[in-house]
């Protein structure tokens, strides 16, 4: 039950933080009047609000601020050129992609490592791969993957974190930023929608922190737009949360030629 | 209306004489195949598969199966559009499994998909290769009948595609959105409302020639067509295109196979010699 509610660690892992129980309402707070503020969420368990949000932070070394994701490719492909189509691709494709593939990755993953079921982690791993057919960013989901599971290992001494990176040396497992999410969210004792909240923060945070780089675009801009993007989370994460392993999975090939052009790229600022 | 559970199952396997032969075949309506032709420039079998029916109707199951040995070569194609029409209940699918032995080559170059308004229709193709095999595959959909001004009207499609090398899976792409939402890219990325999509994987050794080749594929990216090639995970590579019509696109892959076939040969098996 306390694995439907979202809350705990896996067991036999012991208890990250002292938590043992997750308020469900915590991500849920009851809807403000019409001119009111929203009344705040009842719920007395931040630890595992404080480690996600030490997670989602650009402070946190995960070597994202490396990578645009294939928006360096659009823009060079002249498809991104200013707020008006970064918006459109956000709405169009990011937003999409996450619903369809990295947060169903991730939530398959957080369910696996509940037990945890390392054969069923394996077979996400090698999954989260075979979707990126551009290797750059099959290189950049790697890569972040890999750091994030890594400083989870050396943070929290959580055997989790630990026999996770001993299985994925052993079979070659390749890395998974989606699979990272979920094993930080089962060390920190998150619930799911929390953890897909995170995950969907930290990419379309990477996504814009880039676009600011490559195109002329103001901070308030940037803001106003990831904030628009994050009124669509609650409906995506939900629509994530029920996406069989069988139908994951998204369509965009300019992003992917995008991406794949970008390998060859005479000039480039990141590295995906 | 009839409804067909058609099913096609072809093996190629290699003769004494190092020339490649169908060692089992079996097919039912609405598949049907013509007479083997043997290249002998390529040392290509070709084999196309006819489906002599209109087209994919409402309830149509289909199942192919087709599998090539050790020394064998195979070139199997179809020589018109597979269009999927319109279904007023029900739905259509089709599920591919194509395999290729150690030494083994085959090509997969089916003209291309396309779905009319209101059809329902699912598809899947598992390849599978042996360390040491070969394959090229090439899908190709269009958006609809764009001639008669119909297109992106499907109501449901799915197109998914899983390739494992050695067991382990390298690829796997799932096509599942409405209309609608690929029109709305494909006016975003400006391909146009007639954009249609090639999807290719080339599993082959890797080649000191790569580099050639695929500086060749790159350089048809322009006027029109998006081109790229990106190595997939453990080997093997995905080759996308996106035309703005299929003229664009058909150009683009015959383009794509000459500059591939400087480095593998049979791909300059002519697909339409028959």
């Amino acid at each position: 039950m306390k694995d439907e509610i979202g809350g705990g660690n896996a067991p036999g892992a012991g208890p990250a933080c002292g938590v043992e129980r997750v308020d469900p309402n915590a991500l849920a707070a009851p809807a403000a009047s019409w001119g009111q503020a929203a009344p705040p969420p009842r719920t007395q368990d931040v630890a595992w609000l404080v480690g996600l949000l030490q997670a989602g932070d650009s402070f946190y070394p995960t070597g994202g601020y490396a990578h645009s994701l294939g928006l360096e490719g659009l823009v060079q492909e002249g498809v991104v050129r200013d707020r008006a189509t970064l918006r459109e691709f956000v709405l169009r494709s990011a937003l999409p992609a996450l619903q369809h593939t990295e947060l169903p990755l991730a939530a398959h993953a957080w369910r696996a490592l509940a037990a945890p079921d390392w054969s069923q982690v394996g077979e996400i791993c090698v999954l989260s791969a075979a979707l990126k057919p551009a290797r750059e960013l099959r290189a950049a989901a790697g890569s972040i993957g890999r750091q994030r599971a890594e400083l989870m290992a050396a943070l929290h001494h959580h055997p989790l974190a630990q026999e996770y990176l001993t299985r994925v040396a052993a079979r070659a497992w390749p890395h998974s930023s989606a699979v990272s999410a979920a094993l930080e969210g089962r060390v920190l004792g998150a619930p799911l929608p929390a953890v897909l909240a995170g995950l969907t923060y930290s990419t379309l945070a990477a996504l814009l922190s880039a676009a600011m780089k490559l195109l002329r675009l103001g901070q308030n801009a940037c803001q106003s737009l990831l904030t628009e993007a994050l009124a669509t989370a609650p409906a995506l994460i939900a629509a994530a949360e029920s996406v069989p392993l069988a139908e994951i999975g998204w369509f965009n090939p300019w992003h992917d030629i995008a991406a794949a052009r970008h390998e060859s790229a005479d000039a480039r600022m990141f590295i995906s | 209306m009839s409804e067909f559970s058609g099913h096609l199952l072809l093996q190629a396997a290699a003769r004494a004489n190092g020339r490649t032969a169908l060692a089992a075949q079996s097919f039912r309506a609405p598949y049907h195949i013509s007479k083997p032709y043997w290249d002998t420039d390529t040392r290509t079998l070709l084999v196309q598969v006819v489906n002599p029916t209109a087209g994919i109707l409402a309830g149509d199951r289909l199942e192919s199966a087709i599998a090539v040995g050790a020394g064998a070569a195979l070139l199997v194609t179809t020589p018109s559009a597979s269009r999927v029409f319109q279904m007023k209940g029900g739905t259509a699918e089709c599920h591919q499994h194509f395999s290729v032995a150690a030494g083994g080559w085959l090509e997969m170059m089916p003209e291309p998909l396309v779905p009319h308004r209101g059809c329902r229709f699912r598809q899947t193709t598992r390849i599978e290769v042996a360390p040491g095999g070969g394959m090229f595959f090439a899908d190709l959909l269009m958006p609809g009948r764009v001639a008669h001004g119909e297109a992106w009207e499907w109501e449901k499609l799915c197109l998914e595609i899983e390739v494992r090398l050695g067991g382990e899976l390298i690829l796997r792409e799932r096509l599942a959105q409405s209309g609608e939402e690929l029109r709305a890219l494909a006016d975003f990325a400006g391909s146009g409302p007639a954009a249609c999509f090639g999807n290719a994987v080339l599993v082959a050794p890797a080649g000191e020639s790569d580099a050639g080749w695929r500086k060749a594929v790159e350089a048809l990216h322009g006027d029109g067509l998006w081109v790229g090639v990106s190595p997939l995970r453990l080997g093997g590579w995905n080759l996308k295109l996106v035309a703005s019509d299929g003229v664009k696109l058909r150009r683009g892959l015959r383009d794509m196979r000459r500059a591939l076939a400087t480095a593998f040969p049979r791909l300059a098996c002519d697909p339409r010699k028959l």
